[in-house]
């Protein structure tokens, strides 16, 4: 290990850590790098592969419950011709939660249309999204491998069906640092309506370091937990105090050190957060304008144009991964249209369409597109058969998902299902290959970006996944 | 019971009928003479400790491992650090055996006793503290990765789970032999099953997360987690090997066959839950007045979704949530197994670890690179088959379970295992630092019955244990060997997030000390309990003065970490822990500046201080002597004493330095 001994104490502690941002980080050497990294895991790192690291950061509109894609981006006129009959043989066989040999396909209530120049067919749920249908890259053939919620929901946050893994969110900034000081890397915005099925240990850090954990918005204007001074604590008495736990604290260090550097570096770090971070969750300076663009206001899309506001001023700053929810609490206020997928679809459509339309158009305008991926979708979609005669089953093995920005061709549809969209049929994509192409346009390698643990080299695919090249320029 | 071993291999003949074939047997593995060469397949050796021609190195060499420790530094080119202080050492061993800080109390009686036994009455006290079971219990626990949840959907609470985590602490405070401890909880319902103690032991089969989907369950694959369950921990707690890995193929680096996991698996084919009611017979009266009639409604509405019409399902499925959510919780229990033959799981290998595509039958069999060539495997319904799996994993021969252990309780003294992947020690894990010590530990170790307290004392009396956590020689040290793994100095290590929260109490005068029973729910902001899918069941403790027991006995949800410990590596306790990550960030200091815990803890310790001490000067000297084990230095009191007198007459001064004190390297710290 490389330490300079010729600076004395103040002069190390001044200009080792505090705070070192991506200026500071691109001045230093390599091995500076790589130490300030052992001790301020956070710093930015470059991506392993540089040469097509074309996004900086991703949004996440996770559509949880399961969104039908029928009823959404993949329309099958077949299945109104089929309504009411057993599904075709042909068709073949899949694995469902309730639909059964029973069941009878259940026809879509809603039309489609081609929309802007590339003429994706989006249906009448989503009028805003087929606004910008030219910046959106649909995906038409992904499948997973789990049929029931909490598996499908770990299986898509984490790579693995099971619990206790690393969050997409968490490996992204595990590979890259992050370039907000003042604002945490990676960030997700539950839906107040309540939580989801595979809960908070699909968003979290599983066994990477608890910097690489996210944080949990709260609903309301104050999003993060202990950015306020205690009670009857003001800002001045704060400083002083601080103060003096800095002058105890350098009192006691007896030379470099290297870990208590870094601890004195989160405490400003910490420090700048709560006096920069509650501007940023401020969205009263917002011109009306782009308010109304993401209906904040309206009732309806209050919550989450709020959220998908924030979202845009987070990646603004700097932060690495925003997961903005939509969906929890129960089927009704979820994706999850067991009982009646018109009701439900209408309705979860009514919040969200809106605002995800605003969130591209916005982030388009301010030139922030081109390095941030956008992603959506939720942990399957939704079965061609119907379920109590008005509601889709859960559906894994065919549906859809868009990506948008940070370097994915808009305006294209990759992929198909069959017929009556029960399973992916051409160019299948695994969410194995959706997290691989996700790295490779952060610049990341899935094989590069591995934690040792327990004798594995864990990584994010776990088995391989492949770069689908087709969707990326 | 033989007429129903006959009928169920009738049934599994005309299975196979069914099928057109009889069922392919995997054959058992083959492995290479290289293969088993590998050392830590290998029987422990013998070495005896090097020894020392010069009086100072004579003089350094307090144990056997001090030898080792020598010899390893000295090839290197590096020396040990000097003697820590006396004052440093106290602080240091009462948080490795008791993770709570010394009193001052304490402190004084030892830095006064100039005995030259006083060293070893102060290892023996702590020992003998039932402080030493609840701080050592606790790495057990996350090595089995114990909670009080199911983890999933509906993260049911296991209300009874404290009975196991009861076991754990004082299975350590009675320092069993850990070959019993090993029987007792793979098979402690085969020993007895009238023994309560072992009933609650082999609860730990069914520590890991499980997923129940309300309704509509996967049978098989529910099934087949459960086994995976059982079976991972077997290798990462006791052998300390990944054969996890070996589940969806063979494995990639060590000589575990595919077939090799699921013969292990084998053993758990019969492994049935089993709830052993604890309850009154009143309470169990009243719980069934409760239950019975929503079973009875959950049954006629069950039976008339077969019936009803695709309109009708729907408003069933409704009523019959609306009983799910009404159910009581289950009565108090203890969470057993038993062997049930009738429920015995016929164990495939598995293309790809995927239960729907079973490839060759296999019986129960140990890890076939520990076995002699061509060790027959046993059928599935052989009787007891975790005894036999258990005296397989704690017989004296076995060249893994020993070395393991006793790298473990290496690794919690000196913050490193001698093999630092103490989960792995497999061709992927990290290579012995000490090779010969650590079979010398490991043959110490059986020899003294497997008792965990002889191997404690003999690190303890170490020089090594003992010597400063800075060294003269810092430069070169961290020059040849920077992760301190050869031991030039003591390794400083942070405070783990039990460990944090218990010294706030503690040295705020609000340690509540009970020992054991039912976990404490706190009130959380209610924030994070609407991240629960059934955030109902979060109902605060309603006694109070349990909010400030210790951490160990706050309930360990698997949905739900509180912040304070998840912002600090405490795990997530859905997979086995071997050793906690120490991350440093911003949120760290948030919690500890701004957080609702510590500004409460805070202004009790300068409650505290303003009670105990009448001057600022002894305040301060005070608040040192309890958080941090030493007074204050004079920079500090100059420091602390010219903040305090800033403003004299407002009390949040002295909370603040209080506070500032919980956030104190020194505090957070040991060296």
């Amino acid at each position: 290990m490389h330490t300079r001994y010729n600076r004395n104490r103040r002069e190390f502690l001044t200009d080792c850590f505090c705070g070192m941002g991506s200026v500071a980080f691109a001045a230093m050497t390599a091995q500076e790098q790589l130490r300030a990294a052992k001790f301020n895991p956070l710093a930015p790192k470059p991506p392993h592969e540089p040469a097509h690291a074309k996004a900086k950061s991703v949004i996440f509109l996770f559509m949880a419950g399961g969104p039908s894609h029928l009823e959404t981006f993949d329309p099958k006129p077949l299945l109104n011709k089929l309504d009411g009959q057993k599904r075709p043989a042909e068709f073949g066989d899949v694995q469902y939660q309730n639909v059964n040999t029973a069941s009878r396909i259940l026809g879509t209530k809603r039309t489609f249309q081609k929309y802007g120049k590339s003429g994706i067919e989006i249906s009448d749920l989503f009028p805003y999204q087929a606004e910008v249908a030219d910046e959106l890259c649909m995906i038409r053939s992904m499948h997973g491998d789990m049929v029931v919620h909490s598996a499908a929901q770990y299986q898509m946050m984490t790579g693995r069906v099971i619990p206790g893994f690393p969050a997409m969110g968490s490996w992204v900034v595990y590979g890259l640092g992050s370039e907000a000081e003042n604002l945490p890397a990676y960030v997700v915005m539950p839906d107040s309506h309540g939580a989801q099925e595979a809960g908070v240990p699909m968003y979290t850090n599983g066994f990477l370091p608890s910097v690489y954990q996210p944080t949990m918005f709260r609903p309301g204007t104050k999003p993060v937990l202990n950015l306020d001074l205690p009670k009857g604590v003001s800002l001045d008495e704060r400083r002083r105090s601080i103060r003096l736990l800095r002058d105890l604290n350098e009192a006691g260090m007896p030379g470099e050190d290297l870990e208590f550097a870094a601890r004195m570096s989160a405490y400003d770090t910490a420090f700048k957060m709560q006096t920069e971070a509650p501007k940023v969750f401020d969205l009263s300076n917002e011109p009306k304008e782009t308010l109304d663009l993401y209906g904040v206001g309206n009732p309806l899309t209050d919550d989450y144009g709020r959220r998908c506001l924030m979202a845009r001023r987070m990646v603004e700053n700097g932060v690495r991964f925003v997961t903005v929810v939509s969906g929890g609490g129960g089927p009704e206020a979820e994706w999850d249209a067991h009982n009646d997928i018109e009701d439900n679809h209408l309705r979860m459509a009514s919040w969200t369409d809106k605002p995800v339309a605003a969130l591209i158009k916005d982030l388009k305008r301010r030139g922030l597109l081109d390095s941030t991926i956008v992603l959506w979708g939720g942990e399957f979609g939704r079965s061609p058969e119907s379920e109590k005669s008005k509601g889709r089953d859960h559906h894994n093995t065919g549906f859809s998902m868009w990506v948008a920005g940070g370097g994915f061709k808009g305006g294209t549809v990759y992929g198909a299902t069959d017929d009556i969209g029960l399973k992916a049929t051409v160019n299948p994509v695994h969410f194995r290959d959706l997290h691989t192409t996700l790295l490779y346009q952060l610049g990341l390698n899935q094989d590069a970006l591995s934690f040792m643990h327990l004798g594995r080299k864990e990584r994010l695919t776990e088995i391989r996944g492949e770069v689908i090249k087709d969707i990326i320029s | 019971m033989q007429k129903l071993f006959a009928l169920l291999a009738v049934a599994t003949l005309l299975f196979a009928a069914e099928n057109g074939a009889p069922e392919k047997i995997a054959p058992l593995g083959v492995y290479k003479l290289a293969e088993r060469a590998y050392w830590a397949f290998q029987p422990r050796n013998n070495a005896a400790p090097p020894v020392f021609a010069t009086a100072i190195d004579k003089a350094w060499v307090k144990t056997p491992i001090d030898a080792f420790v020598l010899d390893g530094l000295k090839k290197a080119g590096l020396l040990p650090a000097p003697p820590a202080s006396k004052a440093t050492l106290i602080r240091r061993v009462t948080y490795d055996l008791t993770g709570l800080p010394p009193t001052p109390e304490e402190l004084d009686a030892f830095l006064k006793d100039e005995s030259p036994k006083a060293w070893e009455n102060l290892v023996e006290r702590l020992l003998a503290s039932p402080r030493y079971g609840e701080q050592w219990g606790r790495h057990w626990l996350d090595v089995v990765r114990f909670a009080e949840s199911d983890g999933y959907e509906y993260d049911m609470h296991r209300p009874d789970a404290y009975r196991f985590r009861d076991y754990v602490v004082n299975s350590f405070n009675d320092d069993k032999p850990y070959d019993q401890f090993i029987k007792e909880q793979l098979a402690g319902d085969e020993i007895d099953p009238n023994n309560e103690t072992l009933m609650v032991a082999s609860g730990f089969n069914r520590l890991g997360p499980l997923r129940k989907n309300a309704g509509n369950q996967n049978v098989a694959s529910s099934r087949n987690e459960v086994l995976t369950e059982m079976t991972n921990v077997v290798g990462a707690g006791f052998l300390g090997v990944t054969v996890g890995c070996s589940r969806c193929h063979d494995h990639k680096f060590d000589p575990f066959r595919q077939s090799d996991y699921y013969r292990l698996q084998g053993f758990f084919a019969q492994t049935n839950e089993n709830d052993l009611i604890r309850a009154s017979a009143e309470e169990q009266a009243a719980w069934k007045a409760v239950v019975d009639p929503l079973t009875t409604e959950l049954r006629r509405l069950q039976f008339s979704m077969r019936k009803a019409t695709e309109e009708e399902k729907g408003k069933i499925q409704t009523q019959l949530d609306a009983i799910d959510e009404k159910m009581p919780p289950p009565m108090t229990a203890i969470y057993a197994v038993k062997n049930d033959p009738k429920k015995l799981s016929p164990v495939h290998t598995l293309f790809k670890g995927d239960y729907l595509q079973p490839v060759e039958a296999v019986g129960a069999r140990p890890l076939g690179i520990l076995l002699p060539e061509n060790t027959p495997e046993t059928p599935l319904d052989a009787e007891k088959p975790r005894t036999r799996l258990a005296s397989w994993v704690a017989d004296p021969a076995n060249p893994l379970t020993a070395r393991v252990m006793v790298n473990r309780v290496w690794q919690y003294h000196f913050g490193r295992g001698i093999v630092s992947t103490a989960n792995d020690f497999g061709r992927m894990g990290a290579k012995p630092t000490h090779p010969e010590l650590l079979d010398f530990l490991a043959n110490k170790f059986v020899e003294s019955g497997w008792r965990m307290k002889p191997i404690h004392r003999m690190i303890l009396m170490s020089s090594a244990y003992r010597q400063a956590s800075q060294s003269p020689a810092e430069k070169i040290g961290m020059e040849k060997d920077a992760e301190v793994s050869l031991l030039w100095k003591f390794p400083r290590r942070r405070l783990e997030a039990e460990e944090i929260r218990d010294s706030m109490l503690a040295v705020s005068g609000r340690l509540k000390g009970d020992i054991g029973g039912p976990s404490v729910l706190i009130p959380i902001d209610q924030d994070l309990v609407k991240m629960l899918k059934r955030p109902q069941y979060w109902v605060a403790t309603k006694d109070k003065s349990q909010y400030d027991r210790r951490t160990l006995y706050m309930i360990y949800k698997r949905n739900l970490q509180l912040p304070f410990m998840g912002v600090f590596d405490a795990p997530d306790m859905q997979l086995s822990c071997s050793r906690r990550e120490q991350s440093t960030h911003a949120p760290q200091a948030l919690e500890l500046l701004n957080g609702q815990l510590s500004n409460d803890l805070a202004q009790s310790f300068a409650s505290r201080l303003m009670k105990e001490a009448k001057t600022d000067a002894e305040r301060i000297d005070l608040a040192w002597r309890l958080a941090v084990g030493r007074a204050p230095t004079d920079k500090e009191k100059r420091l602390a004493a010219s903040y305090l007198d800033e403003k004299p007459s407002d009390p949040l001064r002295l909370k603040e330095m209080a506070l500032d004190v919980f956030n104190l390297n020194a505090f957070l710290y040991v060296n």
